[in-house]
């Protein structure tokens, strides 16, 4: 059972770009990533989103092996930047995790 | 042993910050390529490597090194310690590339230098402040160190009165051309990468080339900066055939390389899915981005062979 | 019985019907039939080209009786009438049988039998148009005045439009104030304008007009008559507490809905914080910036959808009342105005913001609500939290089906659109009430706003869960259907209504109590005899009189009891 924290999209934005609001959890991201990260993006996304700061954090090895190809980008029906939102993601890890 | 990816982007955010690149090579080395060129120092227009390809047998040393541990070159250098690579520059003992190697990869920007000329361009370059563009701090998020050294860059093309910049590689051209605009402010520096200008200059071949190619688009190129048509358009002009791989175009399938730095083994992986695509259109392949070329020709052994795309035009027009 | 001309036509409907029913062994067995001269099938009977058909049989052949074996009558009942009526034969004296629905349709596995069937019912239909008698409709005089009962948005709107067209019309509201649920609502969506300022702007519109009265506090406690001349009576209440009679052509029934009353426990109700969508929008629409909840700021807010909605099998209400997921949005982008840090949370089942309001549905994720999916077999629950606040448990089917809690100052249950109880006004206007408690219109397509009972509409939320805009739409659809039947001034009525035989009556009275319209009431004959007598205006020909009557002295015409007993022989006849 997760309790969620409420203000974790703002501690990953900070002043950077995070916007899933328009993901309607379709799964083509999943569906089309070429590495077949089971996590990646959406679900991901919706710890952000939602608040799931432990599940958030157990997620840096899907974060930080996103080839960032932007495959499911380009395909998103959403028009979710899914790129940027990973990045912005992995400066939160450098921050939030490492300390950087 | 589980990789430290936080000591990881800390030594290049280290590196970064005061040697200018994630992975400090020698002077000679960055500026070797421009030997013979009489390239003039800066000017309205000059021509970018980013360090890209001059980088890419330093960080292939250090992949030799590394691959025997199933690390990444840069998991390399933490195990030396991020607070010892304050101080000495820890890439520079453990990657000794030979003179040859280099010259691989010196050939690339020397390639386009020609057929920029060819072309009737005029250039110049900047010598030692043709800096690194930061592309792998921006990958990994460390944002602070990206834009601390973005400005680092854009005071020397101001310094050198540089409008406009022609690039070479990818990477630089999405960094210079569409991250800038958003760290910097009033950034008006003119990007185009040099495909973009000999498809547009429209010339015509003195040789013509035969045989069939497979082409890897490259993922920043293709879904980043809408370079698709231009390689195209220059190798089929060529006389080439273009094998077009099962993922193409705006749909290509990444080489793997952007994960090389911290997941060796996805890398690989993917590298190795790529190159079956690749092989099952054509034995030989064209790349237009070093770290494609780097992953694919690794992966693929002596099963196939790639050139860079610079290499087969300057076969095709040069004068 | 004199000899009749009939002829048949048989439909293969595309092969619709010809697929399963042998159509041409049909007509081989039905063109012996007595009094049959032409019979033939038919690739599509209602085509142009078949209507032409039959036109030029019933002038060169004479034809003084229509068999048309196709579809369901109530498709082109009166298509074939028409064409009778064209070609010069009293349009009565045709029957419409059955064999796609009853036949080719129902039988699809057993060919042979619906074929028989089809057979037996195509005599039967020959039977019952051999007794066929020329009918003609009847005719009433209309009154040109309209009743709208309910002063809701839809209710007024209608007033307004009726007065328009220059139909007189009286609004009758049960409540002392009119406007109904708009009234007390604030800004809505798109354009922002305010509820009540909505209702003040149609009411004093209505108040100016000079052929409209508006009475509130009063109800209508009786009807009587007929279409185009209903007598109604108008109760008032309140300090001068009367009853009147008034006269009008047609009746609009706007009353309106009630919202969804959770039980004690359903989603935490009745636990300090957890309020109903409208008690939530009335918190909302009072006062500004952040949202304070007994001395407390209201930080967060979860939403639980389809409260009293989508109930399954077994559930009263096993509708989805439609307005609810937009409501709920718009409310949270009301919240987000007065107070964008607070957090949302929408747990839905479907999120179902039809049309432009996907456009607020989007609006509202941008701002910051999210949305969290539950299964339907697991609710999400609501207790008690120990700070005081509430503790929303929830599985999330979007996020790898995790239970997560969410701490919250206020849940909010999204409570949809329940029938309103007016069982008076279903019983003096004799209003069809579907089984979901809501009333029924004649078809949902082609007759949206209509009922069964001639002349009386229904619009607004009364029928099924509409919001505020759709309401208004279907208000002027009823306007135009009774200011088209008003200003004619004249109204035909179907003529296959009951009759009564005044030889045969002997006044026992069993069908004065029968009749569900009304329609029958004693009448002195000049001879001195007491008899029942049948307004054909305000029957329906539903027949339901007929058999309950001990002298045989009823009978329903164009259905009469020979008519009957020979159509029971044609389905009895053995077929060879």
């Amino acid at each position: 059972m997760t309790v969620l924290t409420p203000d974790l999209v703002d501690q990953v934005r900070e002043n950077a770009e995070f916007n899933a609001s328009a993901c309607m959890n379709c799964g083509v991201c999943t569906a089309i990533c070429p590495l077949g990260s089971e996590h990646l993006p959406r679900g991901i996304f919706r710890y952000v989103l939602l608040g799931m700061k432990e599940e958030l954090l157990k997620q840096q090895e899907t974060v930080f092996s996103c080839l960032l190809c932007k495959m499911c980008e380009v395909n998103c029906p959403a028009g979710v930047h899914i790129v940027e939102n990973v990045r912005t993601l992995r400066h939160y890890f450098d921050r939030q995790a490492f300390g950087l | 042993m589980p990789l430290p990816t936080g000591d990881t982007i800390g030594i290049l955010t280290d590196n970064l910050r005061l040697r200018r690149s994630v992975l400090p090579i020698p002077v000679e080395s960055a500026i070797r390529w421009t030997k013979g060129l009489n390239l003039p120092r800066g000017g309205k227009r000059v021509l970018y490597t980013g360090l890209m390809y001059q980088l890419i047998p330093y960080i292939e040393d250090l992949v030799e090194a590394q691959t025997k541990l199933g690390d990444s070159w840069l998991a390399g250098l933490t195990g030396v310690g991020r607070r010892m690579n304050r101080l000495i520059n820890v890439a520079a003992f453990l990657a000794h590339p030979s003179k040859q190697e280099q010259e691989a990869y010196d050939r690339i920007p020397r390639n386009v230098a020609l057929l920029l000329q060819r072309a009737g361009v005029e250039f110049g370059s900047l010598y030692e402040d043709d800096l690194y563009s930061g592309a792998l701090a921006y990958d990994l998020g460390a944002d602070e160190a990206l834009r601390a050294h973005a400005q680092k860059v854009y005071a020397a093309l101001k310094k050198h009165g540089v409008q406009e910049v022609v690039t070479i590689d990818p990477h630089t051209t999405n960094m210079l051309r569409s991250v800038y605009p958003a760290l910097i402010e009033d950034y008006d520096i003119r990007v185009r990468n040099y495909l973009e200008v000999l498809a547009e200059a429209e010339m015509l071949p003195h040789h013509r080339l035969e045989g069939d190619v497979a082409i890897h688009d490259s993922c920043v190129f293709a879904r980043y900066e809408g370079v698709v048509a231009q390689p195209r358009l220059l190798l089929e002009g060529a006389g080439l055939t273009l094998c077009e791989p099962h993922h193409a175009g705006t749909m290509t399938w990444c080489c793997g390389g952007p994960v090389e730095s911290l997941y060796p083994q996805k890398a690989a992986q993917q590298a190795e899915r790529r190159v079956e695509e690749l092989h099952a259109v054509a034995d030989r392949g064209v790349t237009m981005c070093p770290l494609c070329y780097v992953n694919l020709q690794k992966a693929a052994q002596d099963r196939m062979r790639f050139d860079d795309i610079s290499d087969y035009l300057l076969q095709a027009y040069e004068g | 019985m004199s000899e009749r001309k009939i002829g048949v036509y048989v439909c293969h409907c595309g092969g619709n019907i010809s697929d399963y029913v042998d159509v041409d062994r049909v007509v081989d067995a039905v063109k012996g039939e007595e009094d049959v001269v032409v019979a033939r099938t038919a690739m599509f009977t209602c085509s142009d080209a078949t209507q032409q058909e039959i036109y030029d049989d019933i002038q060169q052949l004479g034809l003084d009786g229509l068999v048309v074996a196709s579809c369901s009558p109530k498709l082109h009942t009166f298509t074939f009438r028409g064409v009778a009526k064209r070609a010069g034969l009293n349009p009565f004296l045709y029957t419409q049988v059955n064999v796609r629905e009853q036949c080719s349709w129902a039988h699809t596995d057993d060919h042979a039998g619906a074929t028989e069937k089809a057979i037996r019912l195509v005599r039967a239909g020959i039977a019952r148009t051999r007794l066929l008698e020329p009918l003609e409709p009847t005719v009433v005089e209309t009154v040109p005045k309209t009743l709208v009962i309910g002063a809701g948005i839809a209710g007024l709107r209608a007033a307004l439009g009726l007065a328009d067209i220059g139909l007189s019309v009286v609004v009758v509201e049960r409540e002392a104030e009119v406007g109904g649920w708009v009234r007390r609502l604030g800004p809505m969506y798109p354009h922002d304008k305010v509820g009540a300022d909505l209702i003040r702007q149609l009411e004093s519109e209505v108040r100016r007009r000079e052929n409209i009265a508006l009475f509130t506090s009063a109800e209508v406690v009786r009807k009587a008559g007929s279409f185009g001349n209903y007598m109604v009576d108008i109760k008032t209440h309140g300090q001068s507490s009367m009853t009147m009679q008034l006269q009008v052509g047609s009746i609009i029934v706007a009353t309106g809905f009630d919202t969804y009353q959770p039980e004690e426990g359903e989603y935490g109700y009745g636990i300090e914080g957890v309020v109903t969508l409208p008690e939530y929008r009335a918190m909302l629409d009072a006062g500004e910036g952040p949202l304070i909840h007994h001395g407390r700021v209201v930080q967060s807010v979860a939403y639980v959808y389809c409260v009293g909605s989508r109930q399954g099998d077994g559930g009263p209400h096993q509708y989805c009342s439609r307005f609810c997921c937009s409501a709920a949005v718009h409310s949270a982008l009301l919240l987000h105005r007065r107070d964008p840090a607070a957090h949302q949370y929408h747990l839905y089942r479907d999120m179902r913001t039809y049309g432009r309001y996907e456009l607020m549905f989007l609006e509202s994720r941008d701002k910051g609500s999210l949305y969290l999916k539950f299964p339907e077999d697991e609710p999400p629950a609501v207790q008690r939290g120990t700070d005081g606040r509430l503790l929303v448990t929830v599985r999330d089917q979007l996020t790898d089906q995790s239970e997560v809690q969410i701490p919250v100052d206020l849940v909010v249950l999204v409570t949809g659109m329940v029938p309103r109880e007016n069982e008076e006004l279903v019983q003096a206007l004799k209003l069809p009430v579907g089984r979901d408690g809501f009333f029924n219109e004649i078809h949902p397509k082609l007759r949206p706003v209509e009922t069964v009972v001639d002349g009386v509409a229904i619009c607004g939320a009364c029928q099924f869960p509409k919001n505020a805009s759709e309401s208004v739409a279907s208000g002027l659809a009823a306007v135009t259907q009774s200011a088209a039947m008003l200003k004619r001034g004249r109204a035909e009525l179907d003529p296959q209504v009951a009759a009564v035989d005044p030889e045969l009556c002997s006044d026992c009275g069993t069908c004065y109590g029968i009749c569900p319209y009304g329609a029958i009431s004693p009448r002195d004959l000049t001879t001195g005899k007491r008899v029942a007598a049948i307004d054909p205006a305000t029957c329906k020909g539903c027949g339901g009189c007929a058999p309950e009557c001990p002298e045989r002295a009823i009978n329903l015409q164009g259905y009469t009891r020979a008519q009957i007993l020979a159509m029971i022989d044609g389905l009895t006849k053995e077929v060879v």
